[in-house]
């Protein structure tokens, strides 16, 4: 067999693996030893190889940010933040047919830009969201499509684990990918916001609820110790990297200090709840990086198999044009988007598409929008999409299903894509701030 | 009596990889507050503290290995089990089989790299190998090495454990920080 066979075949064999239940970091890491073993026949290289990219492949400074940036976000979460955000928001969008989904949209917005993962997001507002969106005769599918689709937001405006690691994968600076999601983020949530509109003057039935006449408006006072805490964090955070002030490494610490300080400050963390959000932050660490590290050895297999350069060859070499590639980029995440979290998507596909996209000179640091984009869609289709599992089992309501949620959040990932189609077209709006 | 010693060693590994996870977890705060402290010193004072560089690379290593064993205990490495489900509920025997063959890798693979990192650290043990500038500073090689040995090791150690006792229960979505039965 040649190089490029067993390449080809070790890449079908990992997705078998990881669609049949076998750990990603595993299963990248034991198919990606035994191919080079065979590629080159040689089993000390192979060893050699795993020790190298587990050795050198988590000591990588930039790393930092994950730990960082993920205590961050669970402290934000704790603090209660994300709920302030939420009741400010849903005042100003009471009076409209559908308001407090837009509310819940533009809450999940802002509360993305303190924190990096759509779980949070989505389990956060779950708890208080839907609760409300259902009282006021929402329809549940709506109510909980709403959270799903805007918990995307977390993972697409900066701070985002997902990001992080394409940066790592692309050699791309963390900064420069963090500021380039902040344009295309703000759209998605636009784009929402417009979708809901839209809902609620043809879909009436879709979105149900009533207006709420006797809105009660919060003093000056009260909105300003509601959105300064977030605003704060984000000034710091984004300002801080925007300026050249900090890294992004240093942000993500001077960010969890700040969010600290304010939980402390608002008496909303207990020594339990510090320790339990360290914890989870290690476990959530440990597990990323591990994926990242397997991922490194099954990078260098594909490269030693010459895989990535053979698919450049033969989409270049048979002049496929700009859209072509990009459509089977964005067809194949979403087929591993089926069953595959994001993260594993961009490490994953990125390695086999990196030098084809160089060879078409595209800037990588918009591929990488796309690319988490495109992956993110994943955490709202079925059969396993990673959002729609966190509702389901934080709403713990028997009327719901799961059904429900996937339903409610399939409109929200068709606009996903439409925007996606956007961002492909127009790479200004990921450039303009890098 | 052979399932006596395996639940004592079970006890035994999951204390360790508590020990191992409450030391990572320190790493997780230490690096906050060196970072806060560089920053601080770099804006207030003009005075950045020497090896901030190094440390971090030094602690993100630390954290992911000391954690590991844990993450494994706790059955959180990143998976996708939708189809495993699938099968647990028309076929649970099946399910359970396929779990164990997959534990067994897992449990192979971590033995394996714990293999192969175990010369590096006797190595930079004897040698006394550091990282870093010579002068400016320097940090040894070896807790590095023996951090990564060690918690390979016990994730091993816990794979084999979960094929012997298979147990390996199926869940959506694990959280189990927030659980506080959780054993």
């Amino acid at each position: 067999m040649t190089p490029i066979e067993i390449g080809l075949i070790s890449v079908i064999a990992i997705v078998f693996l990881i669609y049949s239940g076998v750990y990603i970091p595993v299963a990248l890491g034991v198919v990606s030893f035994i191919s080079i073993w065979l590629m080159r026949d040689n089993f000390t290289l192979a060893l050699n190889l795993l020790k190298v990219a587990v050795g050198d492949s988590a000591m990588e400074y930039t790393f930092a940010t994950i730990p960082l940036f993920t205590f961050m976000g669970l402290i934000v979460s704790k603090a209660g933040l994300g709920r302030d955000i939420y009741e400010v928001m849903t005042m100003r969008f009471r009076k409209v047919k559908g308001g407090i989904g837009m509310g819940t949209v533009g809450a999940n917005a802002v509360f993305a830009a303190v924190t990096g993962s759509s779980i949070a997001s989505a389990s956060v507002f779950t708890k208080v969201s839907v609760p409300q969106m259902l009282a006021q005769k929402y329809n549940p599918r709506f109510a909980v499509g709403v959270v799903a689709g805007s918990s995307v937001l977390g993972m697409i405006i900066p701070p985002s684990a997902m990001l992080i690691i394409y940066s790592f994968v692309a050699e791309q600076s963390v900064g420069d990918m963090f500021l380039a999601g902040v344009i295309p983020g703000v759209m998605l949530a636009f784009a929402y916001v417009i979708a809901i509109w839209f809902m609620g003057r043809f879909t009436p039935g879709f979105v149900g609820g009533r207006v709420v006449d006797d809105s009660e408006w919060m003093s000056k006072r009260e909105v300003a110790s509601k959105t300064l805490p977030t605003l704060l964090l984000i000034t710091l955070v984004l300002g801080g990297i925007y300026t050249g002030w900090m890294t992004a490494v240093e942000a993500g610490a001077a960010g969890a200090l700040l969010a600290l300080i304010i939980a402390v400050v608002r008496k909303s963390m207990t020594p339990k709840a510090f320790w339990d959000a360290l914890l989870e932050t290690g476990h959530i660490t440990a597990a990323i990086l591990f994926l990242i590290t397997a991922a490194s050895i099954y990078s260098r297999m594909l490269g030693l198999a010459g895989l990535p350069n053979q698919l450049e060859d033969m989409l270049v070499g048979n002049q496929a044009n700009f859209w072509t590639i990009m459509l089977l980029y964005v067809l194949l995440m979403l087929f591993l988007g089926t069953l595959l979290d994001t993260a594993s998507i961009i490490l994953i596909v990125v390695p086999l598409f990196l030098p084809l996209a160089e060879a078409l000179d595209m800037s990588l640091i918009w591929f990488g929008i796309i690319t988490v984009v495109g992956a993110e869609i994943g955490l709202l289709t079925p059969p396993l999409g990673i959002s729609c599992f966190v509702i389901k089992s934080t709403i713990d309501d028997d009327r719901i299903s799961l059904k429900d949620v996937f339903m409610g959040a399939l409109p929200f990932a068709f606009v996903m894509l439409i925007v996606l189609f956007i961002l492909i077209e127009f790479p200004i709006l990921s450039l303009a701030l890098v | 009596m052979l399932k006596s010693a395996v639940s004592g060693l079970s006890r035994i590994a999951n204390t360790l990889a508590i020990a191992m996870n409450a030391l990572g977890t320190l790493v997780v705060l230490g690096l906050v507050v060196i970072l806060n402290v560089d920053v601080i010193a770099r804006g207030a004072f003009s005075a950045p503290i020497k090896g901030t560089y190094e440390m971090v690379q030094f602690s993100v290593v630390l954290i992911v290995f000391l954690q590991l064993a844990d993450v494994v205990r706790v059955d959180r490495l990143t998976r996708s089990d939708g189809f495993l489900n699938v099968i647990h509920n028309r076929k649970p025997g099946l399910a359970a089989n396929m779990r164990r063959i997959i534990n067994a890798v897992s449990c192979i693979f971590m033995g394996l790299i714990a293999y192969i990192t175990f010369p590096e650290v006797l190595h930079m043990w004897n040698t006394q190998d550091y990282f870093g500038v010579p002068g400016l500073f320097t940090l040894p090689w070896w807790p590095v090495k023996l951090v990564i040995t060690l918690g390979t090791s016990l994730a091993c150690l816990i794979f084999a454990i979960k094929v012997i006792t298979a147990q390996d229960r199926p869940e959506l979505v694990r959280t189990p920080e927030h659980d506080e039965t959780s054993t």
